[in-house]
């Protein structure tokens, strides 16, 4: 793969340069900055504690764990991302309508809610003038993405590729529908098998 | 994290010229044994003016060609840009325009242009590199089971809905409080319920409930945690499930005030139509009293009984209106 020559060409010029400066550079900096940059790019590991997983993920593709967990079942996600700028999320959308699309996921709407505009106006001289105003505004475009049909896994694994590629300056908001069985303490009124007596309620 | 990296290289690349310009005491121990062959093959090309003082001037390296002179059609782009990393107007082999034009004029190049950097830019996340990281990311997903290809099948085996939303954004905090809210959908029709429970658990949700969807929704934000809301959501469902199946004492006491809706047997608008009915028989022909079952069973005062019980139950509108006036006329044959 590409991937890990790449990483490998840039850890070498990075370290050039560092070895060079050595004391002005920070020595951790390279070694955060490489496990950045390996975080990206080697499959997912399941450290990162923000999803509650099923299945333990290794290092290595080949070896996949397979537990005996039921998978969780999202009959809906739906991702609304927010940005200042209308091309950014053009961009942003092509690439997770295509993720989404190579790992087989059914999308079932793309669409754009219309953007709102922030207005505040304010003086415009420090002292006095009061006829004589700016006024500043925040527009934010939105996009939304709904997806449906996901398994637990495929939901994590698509989710989490498409956060760390969220660029600066967008925000993301995930709604998650998970299905569930009815659990079995709702089958049945537990007052048939043991009838009480009519007490007052309190 | 991609940014962290970007400005990593940049303030490498600011000492560096720092370094090259003015302190040369300092750089010139850390120089000494990467450059010094270089140094001393270059200096014979400098004038001996430019002495080897304190704050003489480094020669400066030629610039070279910028990096997409070398690069071929065929090359793997994904390697050029493997991760986020800023605009390089010297790795991006495209003659790409971007700024407010100056008057007659064009928007400047892509040679040091700030707004190329500014903008995020998705050179690493080209088609071929999606496709790869698919191919990498494929054998974690699993399939959607193909039985359930409905949403009526969803809902028939799997009737709980549990919602909740995640947050990504960038500020001084990850967390944000609004993702523990946990919203629970279950449709009453799935659960196990008679008429007495069904009454009692509407009576008991009060607005949470959608009577035109039949679906009972239970919000929680009480617990700070997502997992703690979710099982006070499920302990909520399975108390009201329980107490609507109970019967106290005093539900016995129910008026015809509390009922939900409007039933025509031992109503008043019932016992008039027989009371009139039975008075017109006894006046037209002085007949022996009709039981009053069999006056029930008739077809008009079932009619009447439709009608009258759709126009209190339901909003008022033209046709319930004329299907009271239908069924009156029927039954007085008019």
């Amino acid at each position: 793969m590409a991937a890990p020559i790449a990483l490998r060409r840039e850890f070498f010029s990075l370290s050039r340069i560092l070895t060079g400066i050595s004391h002005l550079a920070p020595k951790p900096c390279l070694s955060h900055t490489k496990y950045n940059v390996t975080r990206c790019h080697l499959p997912l590991k399941a450290s990162t504690s923000y999803f509650h997983t099923a299945t333990v993920f290794k290092s290595t593709p080949s070896s996949i764990t397979v537990t005996e967990e039921p998978d969780t079942l999202f009959q809906k996600v739906s991702i609304l991302v927010k940005c200042h700028d209308r091309a950014v999320l053009d961009s942003y959308e092509f690439f997770a309508t295509m993720a989404a699309d190579e790992l087989g996921i059914t999308i079932s709407k793309v669409y754009e809610p219309p953007k709102a505009i922030d207005r505040l106006t304010l003086l415009k001289s420090i002292h006095i003038f009061k006829k004589h105003r700016v006024q500043y505004e925040m527009r934010t475009h939105y996009r939304c993405i709904e997806l449906s049909h996901l398994t637990g896994c495929t939901a994590q694994a698509y989710l989490e590729y498409v956060q760390r590629n969220l660029p600066e300056g967008v925000a993301m908001e995930m709604t998650k529908t998970a299905m569930e069985k009815c659990p079995d303490h709702i089958l049945e009124p537990m007052w048939k098998d043991h009838p009480i007596d009519n007490k007052p309620s309190q | 994290m991609a940014t962290h990296t970007g400005k990593v290289i940049l303030s490498l690349g600011r000492i560096n010229v720092v370094g090259l310009g003015v302190k040369t005491t300092v750089s010139s121990v850390t120089y000494a044994t990467a450059l010094s062959t270089n140094r001393s093959a270059r200096n014979e090309g400098r004038l001996d003016g430019q002495g080897k003082g304190p704050f003489s001037r480094k020669p400066k390296r030629l610039a070279k060609e910028p990096r997409t002179a070398e690069m071929s059609v065929e090359q793997d782009w994904t390697a050029v840009y493997p991760s986020a990393k800023p605009f390089r107007p010297n790795a991006v082999p495209l003659p790409v325009r971007m700024g407010y034009p100056v008057k007659r004029g064009v928007p400047p190049e892509k040679k040091g242009n700030l707004e190329l950097i500014k903008i995020p830019n998705f050179l690493h996340l080209t088609p071929a590199a999606i496709k790869k990281h698919c191919q990498a990311l494929k054998p974690f997903c699993t399939e959607w089971p193909s039985a359930l290809d409905t949403d009526d099948k969803c809902d028939e085996h799997f009737p709980i809905k549990v919602t909740s939303t995640d947050y990504v954004s960038a500020g001084p905090s990850v967390r944000n409080p609004s993702a523990r809210i946990v919203h629970l959908k279950v449709k009453l029709s799935s659960l196990n319920l008679d008429d007495h429970a069904h009454k009692k658990i509407v009576k008991l949700v009060g607005e949470r409930y959608c009577k035109r969807t039949d679906i009972l929704t239970i919000t929680t934000n009480s617990c700070p945690l997502r997992k703690q809301n979710y099982d006070y959501a499920m302990y909520l469902l399975t108390v009201l499930y329980h107490e609507s199946w109970k019967i106290e004492a005093w539900e016995a006491e129910k008026t015809v005030a509390d009922m939900e809706e409007y039933s025509w047997e031992d109503s008043p608008s019932q016992k008039n139509i027989i009371d009139l009915l039975l008075r017109l028989k006894v006046a037209e022909g002085g007949e022996v009293e009709e039981e009053q079952e069999q006056l029930l069973k008739s077809g008009e005062v079932q009619e009447y009984k439709d009608s009258v019980t759709r126009l209190k139950n339901e909003a008022a509108s033209e046709s319930s209106t004329l299907q009271y006036k239908e069924a009156v006329k029927k039954v007085f044959n008019l």
